[in-house]
């Protein structure tokens, strides 16, 4: 192969839903994926939902086949704890230069039994599980990850900090963990990049009076997400702290849209979710939506939220939110639109926060070479001819890396890179 | 043909081996007079476990391979694979879990190995009734039917046409173009439409592998995924019908607005001066936006979410459109009142809602409101309403224009009834899954793209016609066989009787019937396998291949022993 | 002496929800009675109303469809399909003079491995209850 050869494999980054979405189609038409992936799982932010609207639908049912398909798809060379370097080259003909992290756990052998866990002497707060829960420091990050095999997390690990310990080594009968691994560094050689590193949301604590960190039972939106799960820190089990089931919630939507200055585009959305998942789990609850416009777009949204608006929900036009404490409860203050402050209150308090780019969205793109928008995303050259398509031609971003939009969107827009780049050759 | 099932039992380092006596499995399945060999072993998944298997299936002449180990959904397909590097078709294979749902769930030894017997017995009972299936290879036509020439149809064909992929774009209207032509500018960078679309329009005429035929509709189409056959009736003089042969059709027909006469209080078509959005944009169009005295309106109101409660649904890109409204007519007559009356400001994604705020200014006023009714006054127009707060009010204005929801375009029942999809909520056509499948309907080789599939916005109708390419190119490729599903229903012409059953339970319109023999077809190509219409059979004419009721009895035979 | 009743429960899973919610209730290591005996199919829309009744027949003491939830069925309706069957299927175990409640339909999803032990658990002390299969004395097949 001279240099002026084209390379046919692409390179996917990140394997949420619009990542693995994107490698299945590429190696169903022939095409060699390389699909790194930060975290030590694939699925990305869907798995944390238990269901996904407007059918309610359960997530892990939709993504597992998807993840099974990708775990055995030979065309896929999945790299995982892994991130990008370096990335030279044009379209066509791009060397990346990926950092892989050891795993400490050799994927062939293990077969995911968790008997390393329980002789680990860590604990600490699982992140995946928004501290809801702990975990050690051998882990998986949540029952059903896929793949099924843990990672050592060495920021924590006291064997990675000097002491002597190899208790997870002595619980493991199928020599699967292999402290010698060492961190890679791969060289890939590809003609495309698909970049689909999903979204965060917006930190509620930037905007203090909405109580997050400060008052209890005050939780953001994938905070209830693993509250409600049924392979959660509460087995899907709705409870405040107390360990009681709150009687009354509100639910705020738009936090921190005024400051961020744009709309979501599924929070209203799945804010009706969250009333669905409240009055299935606790038929007598009373909830409140507080919203300044109701934003549901889309030919099925409307008749999921007529459907939620006849479970007796209280819609609450509203702004000028102030959550404070009040006894063993929560006040909500706010402004009905008539000038006057109101108050509801109520035990439980969910936060509908904006969606934001993930925090290295500008190194990333500095490494890819291709631009950002004012408001942090991957900038799409011009969406009137295509939004998949970058400032770089052969660098395609897809799903939340390029905005706020729901899993539909973002499939569709993995489908559409594929298009591009199967249409390019 | 001798049959020697090998049976082997994984341990699973201890997972298994410690929860199961797996000596009593053994002993329990050797006597069996078809089981040439009964084997453990320590981790049959390693690379070591692979090495032996392939050994053993060669020394022992093994033609039926059990495995007793995790959850076929682990290691289903590692263990076929084994069997096809033996030379033993890898469906004369069964997995029995007996590490999930046997010695995972149960600290009872004795009941755990019991039911592992059970397992066993009945994973070799069953293999004894499979047959060994081959993959199918069909021939596929990679050209393409686009239904529609509007921006999705455009783009879709674009994407897809190349000299080995013909591409058949059918419009029925005398130009290609669609919705968009008849507007000024987009949102929200207010480009010029004509710029965006006439790149495109010219790439279309310039690209020989796309057939464009105008004044055209489809009149036929027979046949499944790789091989339909299509018919065209045109209105051009020359040709009477047209006919080809494509591998895929897609349904890029667009979409229409809501007739806001049905909702007499908006006053449509009563009084003068209120009209459409797709009206007002042609009058913007021509330059010359005027009431029908030939005048320039001084006032506007702009109603939102006209049809919204009867249709059910938020259209999406109505508020933007409003929006925009209000620049063209600033633009144009900068001493112009507008006013828009709004239930929900509906402005998602992440330039849209700066697009609102830099949308207002002296004369501007956005109004929530709810109740409107329009009345005539004198020469102009009265728009009642009631407030956020609950009080009547009302706003007199020269002009009114109605934004009414987007319906699907009067063609889609036709051809929802061609391809056999439905048309799901709102009439527009249903996707094959709400999240994970966008563009691709219950029916292989058809696909849809753009507001026909729901109502939104360009760059939305951009994405989903070069989705619908992705899914083309990656599964339609010139010279290449389609590789259908091989576990699928198959109906016995000796035992049907001809009642349909299965047609109508069949969601994927795979079974067709054959009116000269009187009896149901399955068409393999497309069939997924569900069994559906096996369950539904009347006389037990459908079978589903590698379920069918005797491989399933023999399990049931096992399980109650 | 009496035998202590150990039934035979036939459990119909369907590979894409209940087949992997059973599974995860063996990852999780939750405890599942070993009386149910799993037979996968692809979809529960496959489950022939004359398997479920030769089960019966065959001295099967209960027998439990599980799908997945309503409107989440891997080929669209197959579940609705299976749903209308169990309903009929009901009625005509009743007809064979057994009780109907040996037969059970549940929607586990592939992430609610804790539902499907509670479901199983829950089945096993009704067909406990219940007792063997009256058939198992009286046919041979």
């Amino acid at each position: 192969m001279n240099d002026n050869d084209l390379y046919p494999d692409v390179l996917v980054i990140g394997a949420g839903l619009a990542g693995i979405e994107a490698s299945l189609m590429l190696s169903k038409a022939g095409r060699k994926v390389h699909l790194v992936e930060n975290t030590s799982y694939t699925g990305g932010t869907a798995i944390k939902f238990e269901e996904v609207f407007s059918n309610m639908e359960c997530s892990t049912c939709m993504v597992a086949p998807k993840q099974q398909e990708l775990l055995q798809d030979k065309n896929i060379n999945l790299i995982m704890l892994s991130e990008i370097e370096n990335i030279g080259g044009s379209s066509g003909n791009f060397v990346v230069k990926v950092k892989k992290k050891a795993r400490y756990v050799d994927l062939q052998n293990c077969i995911g039994c968790n008997a390393c866990f329980e002789p680990c002497p860590v604990s600490l707060k699982n992140e995946f599980e928004e501290g809801l829960s702990e975990r050690k420091a051998i882990y998986v990050p949540c029952a059903g990850a896929l793949p099924n095999v843990p990672m050592i997390d060495t920021e924590h690990c006291i064997r990675f900090k000097g002491k002597k310990c190899t208790a997870c080594q002595e619980a493991c009968m199928f020599d699967a963990i292999d402290f010698n691994q060492k961190d890679e560094q791969i060289e890939l050689k590809v003609g495309a990049i698909i970049v689909a590193t999903g979204f965060n949301i917006y930190d509620p604590k930037q905007v203090p009076q909405y109580g997050y960190g400060k008052i209890d039972n005050v939780y953001n939106a994938f905070e209830f997400e693993r509250l409600y799960a049924s392979n959660g820190p509460t087995e899907g089990k709705i409870l405040i702290k107390n360990g009681k089931t709150p009687k009354s919630v509100g639910i705020i939507h738009c936090v921190g849209r005024d400051k961020k200055g744009y709309c979501s585009s599924v929070c209203c959305m799945y804010s009706l979710k969250f009333n669905h998942y409240l009055t299935s789990k606790i038929p007598e609850v009373k909830i409140s939506e507080f919203y300044t416009d109701f934003c549901i777009p889309g030919k099925s949204h409307q008749k999921f939220y007529e459907k939620m608006k006849n479970t007796g929900t209280n819609l609450i036009r509203a702004d000028n939110i102030e959550i404070a404490k009040k006894g063993q409860g929560i006040v909500i203050g706010y402004n009905g639109g008539n000038g006057k402050q109101n108050s509801a209150t109520v035990d439980m308090v969910i936060l509908a926060p904006a969606i934001i780019p993930r925090d290295n969205t500008s190194d990333l793109a500095k490494i890819l070479g291709i631009n950002v928008d004012d408001y942090g995303f991957f900038k799409e050259e011009d969406k009137n001819v295509s939004s998949v398509v970058s400032s770089k031609p052969g660098v395609f971003i897809v799903g939340c890396s390029q905005g706020p939009k729901n899993i539909q969107e973002s499939v569709s827009q993995a489908t559409a890179a594929v298009g591009k780049i199967l249409s390019m050759s | 043909m001798d049959r020697k099932i090998g049976v082997y039992i994984c341990e699973c380092g201890p997972n298994i081996s410690e929860k199961v006596d797996i000596d009593r499995v053994i002993q329990a399945v050797s006597s069996l007079n078809d089981v040439a060999v009964v084997e453990r072993y320590k981790l049959l998944c390693s690379e070591d476990g692979k090495k032996f298997l392939v050994e053993q299936i060669k020394k022992h002449g093994i033609t039926h391979l059990v495995v007793a180990a995790c959850s076929p959904r682990e290691h289903q397909q590692t263990f076929m694979e084994i069997c096809e590097n033996a030379g033993v078709n890898p469906y004369l294979f069964q997995l029995a879990n007996i590490r999930e749902q046997c010695a995972w769930i149960t600290d009872d030894k004795d009941k755990a190995t019991k039911k592992a017997i059970r397992l066993t017995k009945a994973a070799i009972s069953r293999i004894r009734y499979h047959a060994p299936l081959e993959k199918k290879q069909i021939e596929s036509n990679p050209d393409v039917l686009v239904i529609g020439g509007g921006i999705a149809g455009i783009e879709a064909s674009l994407q897809l046409a190349s000299p080995d992929r013909q591409v058949y774009l059918v419009e029925k209207t005398s130009s290609l173009g669609g919705m968009i032509t008849n507007f000024e500018k987009t949102y929200p960078d207010m480009r010029p439409c004509s710029e965006i679309l006439k790149q495109k329009m010219d790439d279309v005429d310039k690209n020989d592998n796309i057939k464009v035929f105008t004044d055209s509709e489809v009149a036929e189409l027979l046949g499944f995924f790789g091989n339909f056959q299509v018919k065209i009736k045109t209105k051009a003089e020359e040709i009477d019908a047209v006919n080809f042969d494509v591998g895929a059709v897609v349904l890029a027909t667009g979409s229409t607005l809501f007739d806001p006469q049905q909702i007499s209080q908006y006053g449509y078509k009563k009084f003068d001066n209120v009209i459409t959005s797709l009206e007002f944009e042609k009058m913007n169009l021509s330059g010359r936006i005027t009431l029908k005295n030939g005048k320039n309106p001084k006032s506007v109101g702009i109603i939102h979410c006209v049809g919204r409660d009867k249709k059910g649904y938020c259209s999406e890109v109505c508020c933007m459109y409003s929006i925009k409204f209000v620049r063209y007519l600033k633009d144009k007559l900068s001493d112009v009142k507008v006013s828009n009356f709004y239930s929900d400001l509906c402005v998602p994604g992440k330039s849209h809602q700066q697009f609102y705020e830099k949308t207002q200014g002296k004369n501007i006023n956005f109004i929530r409101a709810e109740s409107i009714e329009i009345t005539k006054k004198g020469d102009q127009l009265s728009i009642k309403y009631q407030d956020e707060k609950g009080s009547k009010n009302n706003q007199v204005v020269d002009m009114v224009i109605l934004s009414p929801a987007l319906e699907p375009s009067s063609d889609s029942s036709v051809l929802s009834e061609f391809t056999g999809i439905s048309q799901g909520d709102g009439g527009f056509f249903e996707e094959e899954h709400e999240k994970l499948g966008p563009v691709t309907t219950s029916t292989e080789g058809v696909y849809i793209a753009g507001c026909s599939q729901g109502p939104k916005n360009i760059p939305d109708t951009i994405i989903q016609a070069e989705a619908v390419a992705g899914k083309i190119l990656s599964s339609l490729i010139p010279g290449k066989k389609i590789e259908p599903e091989v576990k699928v229903s198959h109906i016995s012409e000796s035992f049907c009787i001809g009642c349909k059953t299965c047609l109508d339970v069949c969601s994927y319109g795979c079974i067709t019937f054959n009116e000269t023999k009187k009896v149901s077809v399955v068409n393999e190509v497309i069939c997924r396998g569900c069994g559906n219409c096996v369950a539904a059979c009347p006389s037990g004419a459908a079978s589903l291949k590698h379920f069918t009721f005797n491989q399933i009895y023999q399990e049931v035979k096992e399980a109650v022993k | 002496m009496v035998e202590k009743f150990e039934p035979r429960i036939v459990g119909f899973l369907c590979n894409w929800c209940s087949y992997a919610g059973a599974d995860l209730a063996g990852t999780s290591k939750l405890k599942v009675p070993a009386s149910l005996t799993p037979i996968r199919v692809m979809c529960t829309s496959r489950i022939d109303p004359v398997l479920v009744l030769t089960a019966f027949l065959r001295g099967a003491d209960g027998v439990i469809i599980a799908g997945c939830h309503p409107g989440d069925c891997h080929y669209d309706e197959g579940n609705y399909y299976a749903r209308r069957r169990f309903a009929v299927l009901k009625k005509v175990v009743e007809g064979l003079g057994l009780e109907s409640d040996r037969l059970r339909l549940s929607w586990v999803s592939a992430s609610e491995g804790q539902r499907f032990s509670d479901v199983v658990n829950e089945f096993n002390e009704k067909i406990k209850k219940l007792g063997p299969n009256p058939m198992k004395k009286k046919t041979s097949l």
